[in-house]
């Protein structure tokens, strides 16, 4: 078992009258090579499911366990060198530094990992044209539309060939065709052995999963597997 | 992440806000320039004042000694320090104003006319000079009250201009004293017109018919510094005496403490200026530190960018350090060009001549406004890399 989920709460303000349970209990299991999307509607706490399954947020109760290993006992370096490593992010709204060219956002995992400019680069330039933008890697983010952003942080996600890829809303910007290829690259990327979370408020997209997980309010509501189209 | 790399970052991040980042190196740049001027400055005054003594004969110890019965104090105390290691030479230290001829010229038409000096065969020794030509003042001149003489530089260019002196018979108070030797100059800025003398024997004092020179004062000559205080004190031991008997006086001092005073002042001195100019180095430090505050503000969002693709704590950390470092170490150099400079006018407008700054400070100041940087930009660094990953990220 890849990601073990069990009974997760987190709670903003507990005990106050205010209190918001982003997550309300949830208990869930994913294995390596699995394509789940995480559906619900806005404020039901996908993004926030995300950030704990992506080490990136402690669970307020609850043990999750990544590849037998109890997150919560971990240290802030042994979580960094997960989210290094482990897992490929794709946030909401690209998360890309603006000061740095497509090829330098790219480069920065890898620079985390330590490996040489020489090496890098070439990773990088890769990732990139993976994503067709082998071309484009000296632009900074501002010079490119909102779909090429995304593509370079897919590219980012993917330089590092993480055995785990996370995706929250990565269509959420994007017109339908340039959605459907991005979708397509993520199933792609899952066939060739990649562990997948897509997290969408789009029942469409979520379509394209052979899981889906549907949360409301924090809850899970609904967990079943399907089949689906190759795109 | 290694360090080229995170250097490559600080210089990006520096070179994306120029103006910014030189405004935030002006207080460092100022500190330090004020710094390296004052030390250089200082320093170059009280080294050009430690020459002047240096020039005046360093470890000297000026003796007073009389007898009553008029018998040859010189000679008692030239005699005993004969007998002390520390003790490198003693001259009497009187000197004649009494008219010199040579040929046409006469002393008493002379701008600045010579000083007559009565030494023993010491002199030179005692008074730092050194013979150029011929030869000096020797024992037996001095035993045998031989009529001759050695002229400084100045003196030998007044009266035989670029003839050679050497041999020529002058005049000085009426009798013929023959020029022997020419010591070299020693202070080419002719300020003190230490070279304008004639050094004849003390005992052939007894020719001249014109002048008294009082020669109850003496120099004597310790081997450094640290035998000046030792040789005193032996001195005194053993001439004592002459007052509790009757016989004489004796009394002598040295003005080493004199010299190291001066020392010590211009010391506190560059200290106390130092210290206000440290100050303007800690007010440059606390705008990094507020600058780097403001820095990490603003990349509040890069910095959770950073963190959720796997940056370390410490990667954080060194990349606002290195950052704050830079900013400080390149504000430190544009300081030492400007030291260096302004260390160059103003020793020049203050001691007449173009001093800079010494290796050593060059280098202090380098390091310290990288500490500086270092110090200041420490605690805005650890804040950024205390910032939870999510939180970063929410971050607008
Ligand atoms: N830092 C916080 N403090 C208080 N409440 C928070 C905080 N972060 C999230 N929440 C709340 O938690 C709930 C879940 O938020 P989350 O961002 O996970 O929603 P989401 O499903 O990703 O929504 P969207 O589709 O709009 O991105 C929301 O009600 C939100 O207001
Ligand atoms: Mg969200």
């Amino acid at each position: 078992m890849l990601i073990q989920l069990d009974n997760i709460y987190k709670i903003y303000g507990e005990g106050l009258e205010s209190e918001v349970r982003a997550l309300d209990g949830v208990s869930l299991t994913i294995d390596r090579g699995e394509f789940v999307a995480i559906a619900g509607a806005s404020g039901s706490g996908k993004s926030t499911m995300m950030n704990v399954l992506g080490c990136l947020d402690i669970p307020t109760y609850g043990t999750y366990l990544l590849d037998g290993q109890d997150v919560g006992e971990l240290t802030d370096k042994q979580l960094s060198h997960i989210r290094n490593k482990q897992i490929g992010f794709i946030f909401q709204g690209y998360n890309l530094i603006p000061e740095l060219s497509a090829q330098e956002n790219v480069e920065l995992p890898l620079i985390y990992q330590g490996i040489g400019p020489g090496r890098r680069a070439e990773l990088a330039h890769g990732a990139l044209e993976r994503v067709g933008l082998g071309t484009r890697g000296r632009h900074k983010p501002s010079e490119m539309s909102g779909g090429q952003q995304q593509r370079v942080a897919i590219a980012r996600a993917i330089a590092t060939s993480p055995p785990i890829i996370m995706a929250d809303e990565p269509t959420g910007a994007l017109d339908s065709k340039t959605g459907l290829e991005v979708l397509g690259f993520l199933q792609q990327l899952n066939r060739e052995g990649s562990t997948i979370i897509l997290i969408t408020h789009d029942n469409g997209i979520a379509a394209t999963a052979r899981r889906i997980v549907r949360i409301s309010d924090g809850k899970v509501l609904e967990d079943h597997e399907q089949e689906v189209d190759w795109l | 992440m290694n360090l080229t790399q995170a250097f490559k970052m600080a210089v990006k991040s520096i070179l994306a806000k120029k103006m910014r980042s030189l405004l935030t190196m002006l207080g460092i740049i100022i500190g330090i320039a004020a710094v390296m001027i004052i030390i250089s400055v200082i320093g170059g005054v009280n080294k050009k004042q430690m020459e002047y003594y240096e020039s005046m004969g360093t470890n000297k110890i000026t003796v007073y000694a009389n007898l009553w019965n008029g018998g040859d104090a010189f000679d008692e105390v030239y005699n005993y320090c004969k007998g002390i290691d520390m003790v490198l030479g003693v001259t009497p230290n009187g000197y004649v104003g009494c008219t010199v001829k040579y040929g046409a010229k006469n002393s008493r038409s002379m701008e600045w006319s010579p000083q007559i000096y009565l030494g023993s065969d010491q002199y030179s020794m005692c008074n730092n000079f050194k013979i150029e030509k011929g030869r000096d003042l020797s024992y037996l001149d001095i035993q045998n009250y031989n009529a001759v003489c050695v002229l400084g530089a100045r003196a030998a260019k007044e009266f035989f201009d670029a003839a050679d002196p050497i041999n020529k018979e002058m005049t000085i108070g009426g009798a013929t004293f023959t020029v022997v030797g020419v010591y070299g100059e020693k202070d080419p800025s002719k300020q003190y017109s230490l070279d304008n003398i004639i050094v004849i024997p003390y005992t052939s004092q007894r020719y001249l018919s014109e002048g008294w020179a009082d020669m109850s004062e003496f120099t004597v000559k310790a081997k450094d510094s640290a035998s000046v205080n030792k040789v005193i004190t032996l001195l005194n031991g053993n001439f004592s005496g002459w007052e509790q008997t009757n016989r004489g006086s004796f009394w002598c001092y040295s003005d080493q403490q004199w010299q190291d005073q001066n020392n010590q002042q211009a010391m506190m001195m560059a200290l106390m200026l130092g210290a206000i100019a440290g100050i303007s180095l800690l007010v440059g430090g606390i705008g990094i530190m507020n600058i780097m505050l403001v820095t990490v503000t603003e990349r509040t969002r890069e910095i959770g960018i950073r963190r959720a693709i796997g940056a370390e704590r410490k990667s954080i950390i060194a990349q606002f350090l290195i950052e704050a470092a830079m900013i400080c170490g390149i504000g430190g150099i544009i300081g030492i060009a400007i030291g260096f400079l302004g260390t160059a006018i103003a020793s020049k407008l203050i001691v007449q001549m173009v001093l800079l700054p010494q290796a050593g400070v060059t280098v202090g100041a380098f390091l310290f406004s990288v500490a500086l940087g270092i110090l200041f930009g420490m605690f805005p660094a650890i804040k950024a890399s205390k910032l939870q990953p999510v939180v970063a990220l929410r971050a607008e």
